[in-house]
């Protein structure tokens, strides 16, 4: 035991020295952020909440919340990722859009201290919708909802972001850019209308694919809203605002999206109290599960993914989530807890004021979604809270 | 929204006092202005048993800021808006409608114009506007609503009739069933997808079926058409908006209220259509004494079989109520108040709002309520007669939801009949529901979303059965009931109703929808068909 234990502190010691050492790089024992965007229309912040609690009884407990300086719209669509960091223990920064006042406000997650704000062009509008956000080393890329245009941000030291440019997309049926995912040199987005799209990053400038087609989906009006992309880069999941929680697949390994595999988990007809309208989804850091926020249930699914074949089987739903807002708002982004497995625990951000915490027990075949006691804890500063994420993040 | 009003408001003022500088080409009657004596709108009467009229629907910004669109009576040289066509049982009305809609066709252009297409009947010829075809802004249609008449085109089919702009006049006759029910109904556009732009624009006025109504005889009347008017109809967020009556808006504390003089201790028959495209009105008349009693004589254009008292009417979009009001007493003023309606937390807000301010005077001469036109023998029962006592031969169960893409819309709107898969209406749907001239059906209609809806059926009235499953006692017939929204847990709201397609009359292909208008053109409706009786 004694033996054990003066191991652990070494390699304890010998972390928060590579720690030191390495920039910013996490221990396990680092503490764990759950951090929003707040969207307020009067004063928007990012609110830090720590992670804490036991197995089985996952607390969250609130920080602060940094003002960014700018400001928010209280909404929008449910699929649009209004917060970005790099999937890494050594992301610095936390970037948060502002939707009414257009710009992106870079936060230090460990200060938690605003650094700046970065405007795209005077054409960039995301005051519809809000505005989605995706990144990788070099770029950050916006989606705004209403002038249906991303622009491009190189990714400087300090959390600094440059407007390098726009460019303006076309949906097929009318609609707005909404969720945006990356990975490699593929940016992947929806347009809320059924249609999707996918770019060629690898220069900066999004420059597209020429794959923009309606998904699966659209014959039923199934519509992709959230869109998340597996670690290795072969498949996109689509998380579709559907009558039934529903997931198209794209295999993208070819580097264009080819088209979508549908798959709907439960009975339209039994479902619509359980599960409808599926509009966010999140792979597990294993990705052997697929998260999917049922927006209009107050619901959650977890559903199984071959990561190796892109197929999804029906796993299990949530029961209501506690004290939801109410039966009628929404569920937004999902975010879990851990980086590794299944993750553990899963919030929810819930559309009004408050986050969900999910326990997440798989024995495979079974699965269980069981919202912890401590759920929900209120997101006061938010109006409409629709994007979470933690830190450390998900490897991908 | 009441700074975006105030706001709208410097800008009609601005628009009227520039209104004589600037000499606009008149295409739509100017309005009245807030805080004006509201008057009825023209009536139009049949003569010999018929009423020809010519009406031109077109449009244009107004200088109030919102997009008119009207229907343009020509009355002795003067161009009338809107007029109300008054007809006896059994009467014919002849209705050469112009569509002159011209571009732009909103004050804020869609993002997205939607062009649809109704598919041709087989071997129709092209070009006829009883062919399908584009459904495009321009475009447009006559519902008579509620009026128990044929689905075919030039009475009151929707579906395949699409007048275009700068076509010649479309000839709609129609004939009032002579066992129709006396009561008021009203006529509106019903272009899909752009039903909302043209009637928010306006596009809506009055038709009154004759006939005896008990105790309505020799009372001054009153016609009120409750309007809407969006600042951007085309928005799915709500935004600022006004209520208006008969044109006027009803915008108070910020102007005046629309004002009516009323004789002191005079009872009046007040016929109130909701021709808003979203409004739930809960009527209210209150006196400086107090909140008053109204004697509710007729729903949806038909007489109660008793009156109900009540001091709120509720009136769906679309629905009508028909009213005795007491005298005002001596010495006192009053106002209509609408007390504003739940909607439920995804609906749309619908406040309180002081809609006319009411006056007292010893000197108001109003045209009275005229006697039952000379006795014409019944032709038949009256329309819908042994209803409640016939045994449905189907029942069915349907069902409205929505899903939505994000909190603030765009929402998808589904009304399905269970089983099926919910969808999007589009014009080349097959029908959802198939049935045989003779059914007596019993549909239950549930609502499954977080929003109040409007059921309404075309061709027909339905005997309202029970509410929650709960039989109503004194079943009356509609053709728009309210459903609440559902609260997120429990039973859903509903309503059971019966459906009578015992008329031969309206065997054909028709619609069924709810009548909040955005809903409409967003997909919440669906097909019925009923077959003739040898089917």
């Amino acid at each position: 035991m004694k033996k054990r234990f003066l191991l652990m502190v070494m390699g304890t010691f010998a972390l928060s020295l590579l720690a030191s050492a390495g920039e910013k790089t996490k221990t396990p024992d680092s503490p764990i952020y759950v951090m929003t965007n707040d969207d307020g229309q009067l004063h928007s912040y990012a609110s830090f909440y720590q992670a804490g609690g036991s197995q089985g009884a996952p607390t969250l407990t609130y920080l602060t919340s940094v003002n960014t300086q700018g400001l928010g719209i209280g909404g929008g669509f449910f699929g649009t990722p209004r917060l970005a960091m790099l999937p890494s223990s050594s992301a610095q920064c936390l970037y948060v859009s502002d939707a009414s006042s257009g710009d992106i406000a870079a936060i230090d997650i460990q200060t938690q201290q605003l650094v700046g704000n970065f405007a795209g062009s005077s054409n960039d509008n995301g005051t519809s919708n809000g505005i989605g956000l995706a990144m990788n080393q070099s770029y950050l890329y916006a989606g705004y909802t209403l002038s249906n245009t991303i622009a491009t941000f190189s990714v400087g030291a300090g959390c600094q972001l440059t407007f390098l440019g726009d460019i303006t997309v076309t949906p097929l049926n009318g609609g707005w850019v909404a969720g945006m995912a990356l990975n490699g040199n593929i940016l992947v987005v929806t347009y809320i209308d059924g249609s999707i799209q996918s770019f060629n990053i690898s220069n900066g400038i999004p420059l597209s694919n020429n794959d923009e087609q309606n998904a699966t989906g659209f014959a039923s009006a199934f519509f992709p809203d959230a869109v998340d992309i597996t670690q290795d880069g072969h498949f996109a999941i689509f998380a579709d605002s559907a009558i039934a929680t529903t997931v198209e697949v794209s295999d993208i390994s070819s580097g264009k999206l080819m088209p979508t595999v549908m798959y709907t988990l439960g009975d339209a007809a039994r479902s619509i109290t359980l599960a409808v309208n599926s509009a966010t989804v999140r792979l597990s850091p294993d990705q052997s599960l697929i998260y999917i926020g049922n927006s209009q249930s107050g619901t959650v699914t977890a559903a199984y993914f071959n990561k190796n074949t892109g197929k999804v089987l029906p796993g299990c739903t949530s029961k209501q989530l506690n004290n939801f807002y109410n039966p009628w708002s929404y569920i937004g982004e999902l975010a879990t807890r851990d980086t590794t497995g299944t993750g553990n625990v899963l919030y929810a951000a819930e559309f009004g004021s408050s986050i969900a915490i999910i326990n997440v027990n798989v024995t495979t075949p079974l699965c269980t979604l069981t919202e912890a006691v401590s759920s929900p804890i209120g997101d006061d500063f938010s109006p409409g809270l629709l994007s979470i994420q933690v830190f450390p993040p998900r490897p991908f | 929204m009441r700074a975006i009003i105030k706001s709208g408001f410097l800008f009609l003022m601005c628009a009227v006092a520039c209104a004589g500088a600037s000499a606009q080409l008149q295409i739509c009657p100017p309005r009245p202005q807030p805080g004006t004596l509201v008057v009825n709108p023209l009536n139009l009467y049949s003569q010999n048993g018929v009423l020809s009229v010519n009406l031109t629907l077109q449009n244009q910004l107004g200088s109030d800021g919102f997009m008119h669109y009207c229907y343009v009576y020509l009355n002795q040289g003067q161009q009338v808006e809107a007029p109300t066509l008054r007809l006896n049982p059994g009467d014919r009305l002849e209705l050469n409608l112009t569509d002159n809609i011209q571009a732009p066709y909103n004050r804020y252009p869609p993002k997205m114009t939607m062009h649809m297409t109704v598919p041709h009947r087989p071997g129709a010829k092209p070009g006829d506007p009883c062919n399908g075809g584009m459904i495009m802004p321009s475009t447009t249609n006559l519902h008579f609503h509620g009026l128990n008449v044929p689905p075919v085109c030039h009475q009151d089919d929707v579906i395949y009739t699409l007048i275009q702009s700068g076509d010649p006049p479309f000839n709609y006759d129609v004939q009032i069933p002579a066992n129709d029910n006396p009561g008021m109904y009203w006529y509106h556009p019903h272009a899909h997808g752009f039903a909302t732009t043209q009637v928010d624009g306006g596009a809506a006025g009055a038709l009154i079926v004759e006939g005896n109504i008990p105790g309505t005889q020799g009372l001054p009347e009153r016609v009120f058409v409750i309007r809407q008017q969006f600042n951007n109809p085309n928005s799915w967020l709500p935004g600022p908006n006004q209520l208006t009556v008969n044109f006027q808006p009803a915008i108070f504390p910020e102007r005046q209220s629309p004002y009516i003089n009323m004789q002191y201790n005079q009872p009046e028959f007040w016929r109130i259509v909701n021709a808003s495209t979203q409004a739930f009105l809960t009527l209210q008349v209150q006196f400086t004494a107090g909140v008053q009693q109204l004697e509710v004589v007729a729903l949806d254009g038909v007489p109660l079989q008793t009156p109900i008292y009540q001091t709120e009417v509720d009136i769906p979009p679309a629905g009508r109520a028909e009213i005795v009001v007491p005298g005002i007493p001596q010495d006192q003023e009053g106002v209509v108040m609408t007390n504003g309606f739940d909607t439920g937390p995804v609906g749309n807000p619908n406040s309180p709002q002081q809609l006319i301010k009411i006056f007292g005077t010893d000197n108001q001469k109003l045209k009275v309520h005229p006697a039952p036109p000379p006795a014409k023998p019944p032709a038949d029962r009256p329309r819908f007669a042994g209803l409640l006592t016939q045994t449905p031969t189907t029942n069915r169960s349907l069902y409205f939801s929505e899903q939505t893409v994000g909190s603030n819309g765009p929402t998808q709107y589904f009304l399905t009949v269970n089983g099926q898969k919910p969808h999007v209406f589009h014009m080349d749907d097959p029908p959802a529901i198939t049935t045989n001239i003779g059914a007596v059906e019993d549909w239950t209609i549930e609502n499954r979303s977080g929003e109040a809806h409007a059921f309404h059926i075309h061709q027909l009235h339905f005997l309202l059965m029970a509410i929650n499953g709960v039989p109503v006692q004194n079943p009356e017939l509609y053709d728009t009931f309210t459903i609440p929204n559902w609260s997120g847990s429990g039973p859903y709201p509903s309503i059971t109703v019966r459906m009578d397609f015992r008329d031969p009359q309206i065997a054909g292909t028709f619609v069924y929808h709810c009548h909040i208008l955005d809903h409409e053109d967003g997909g919440m409706m669906a097909k019925i068909q009923v077959n003739p009786a040898n089917n």
